[in-house]
């Protein structure tokens, strides 16, 4: 028996080598999917709240600014739309997998191109507070010796993000993968031992992969889902956090 | 041109694809701004406001309040001294028209005495004045009874006057 893993289907084809595959499709359908939330939860605010939805969309904020006030400092307030977004797109992609779509987060191109907004911002606090100088004369520290290591240093923070969040994501739907495969083999052969029709259907109903997979995509899925897009964020904002604070 | 071809590899790097993550993420960024925190925050500066006002609104009725109250305390305080003092006068012109009304019928009390003392004075007198007159007639019917002789009572007048006022005087 084979077991092929292999990333996003293909679904089209543009001019221009432009590929869309299930990872663009399935993010649209998760964005879409947040933004009409968000609608529904904000229709008919009122100053003095009414309605459950609203509470909601007050504890959503007030969390999400929260969130990014207390890892950050209260002037980056502002940035909590950004850490919400990232959020609550790297966990429902995640989550995505739940109802057997591909999740987005499990192609690498997607959370490398979230680690390169990180690693974009950080460099531009970096130089803003820094200069230009500054930021140059910071890679040439302690010594000069180490300015390859510094630069290969600097680019390691977004690979190992963009790496931690796919490989997480992306084990999870291959230890998925083995676990089914390995299942509906044992299903094969401890109802192949049946004689007749009953073995016969017994080797058709996937009997055994009933459960298990349940609960392992409940740790690979929910619970790495979230807890890889918690730390995305918590990276994220650390490091912008830091690099805007000044060197010395 | 819809083609099915194939998949990617499991680990596949297409700059495009990068960049549609990106662009995917920035535009979840606006759609949560425009749709949830937009909205939210405005509504909570919005309550934020009510609230100040409110409380604005409750220190101001309040203070107004304390000067209202300040208002009819020192109303009260008036009035009571008010009172007070109209009592007072009031006391005071019935002590003085009770004074006024003692006095005055002490003084009338005093004329009437007076009066009666004047008419007990003139009963008197006229009571003595008659009796002389009596005295006298009957002093000189005596006399004349004595003297067998009649006597002029207006030639005796002085002699007989002098004897009465000798005898009113005893």
């Amino acid at each position: 028996m084979e077991i092929e893993v292999t990333g996003a289907k293909i679904l089209l084809e543009l001019p221009f080598g432009i590929t869309i595959t299930e990872t663009q499709v399935n993010m649209w359908i998760v964005m879409l999917g947040i933004a009409l939330v968000c609608i529904w939860l904000t229709r008919g605010l009122k100053v003095r709240p009414t309605s459950k939805r609203q509470i909601i969309a007050e504890y959503l904020v007030k969390t999400a600014e929260n969130f990014v006030t207390s890892n950050m400092g209260k002037k980056w307030k502002w940035f909590a739309p950004y850490i919400a977004a990232l959020f609550s797109l790297a966990m429902f992609c995640s989550l995505s997998s739940l109802l057997g779509m591909y999740p987005p987060t499990s192609d690498l191109n997607t959370t490398a191109g979230w680690a390169i907004m990180t690693f974009v911002m950080i460099t531009f606090y970096k130089i803003k507070t820094n200069g230009p100088l500054g930021y140059a004369k910071s890679l040439t520290e302690p010594i000069f010796i180490m300015t390859p290591m510094n630069i290969l240093g600097e680019f390691a923070t977004p690979l190992s993000m963009a790496f931690r969040m796919f490989g997480n994501v992306a084990s999870g739907t291959v230890v998925s993968a083995l676990v089914y495969a390995a299942l509906s083999v044992a299903n094969n052969a401890l109802f192949g031992w049946l004689p007749g029709i009953l073995g016969e259907m017994g080797q058709k109903l996937p009997i055994l992969q009933l459960g298990v997979p349940a609960i392992l995509s409940l740790y690979f899925d929910v619970f790495s889902g979230v807890l890889q897009a918690f730390i995305f964020c918590m990276l994220t904002m650390l490091y912008i956090a830091s690099a805007a604070e000044p060197s010395d | 041109m819809v083609t099915m071809a194939g998949t990617l590899d499991f680990l596949s790097v297409n700059v495009w694809h990068i960049l549609m993550a990106i662009g995917n993420l920035l535009i979840l960024v606006l759609i949560l701004k425009k749709f949830l925190f937009k909205p939210v925050q405005k509504i909570l500066k919005q309550r934020e406001e009510e609230i100040g006002k409110a409380y604005s609104d409750a220190d101001k009725a309040l203070s107004e309040a304390e000067a209202e109250k300040e208002l009819y305390l020192k109303k009260l305080d008036d009035a009571k001294s008010e009172a007070d003092s109209m009592i007072k006068t009031a006391s005071e012109r019935a002590k003085a028209e009770s004074a006024e009304i003692i006095s005055g019928a002490k003084a009338e009390a005093e004329r009437r005495r007076r009066n009666a003392d004047e008419d007990i004075e003139l009963a008197k007198k006229k009571a003595a004045d008659e009796m002389r007159d009596s005295i006298s007639e009957m002093v000189i019917s005596l006399a004349e009874q004595v003297v067998e002789k009649e006597i002029d009572p207006k030639a005796h007048a002085s002699l007989i006057d002098g004897a009465i006022e000798s005898l009113g005087e005893e």
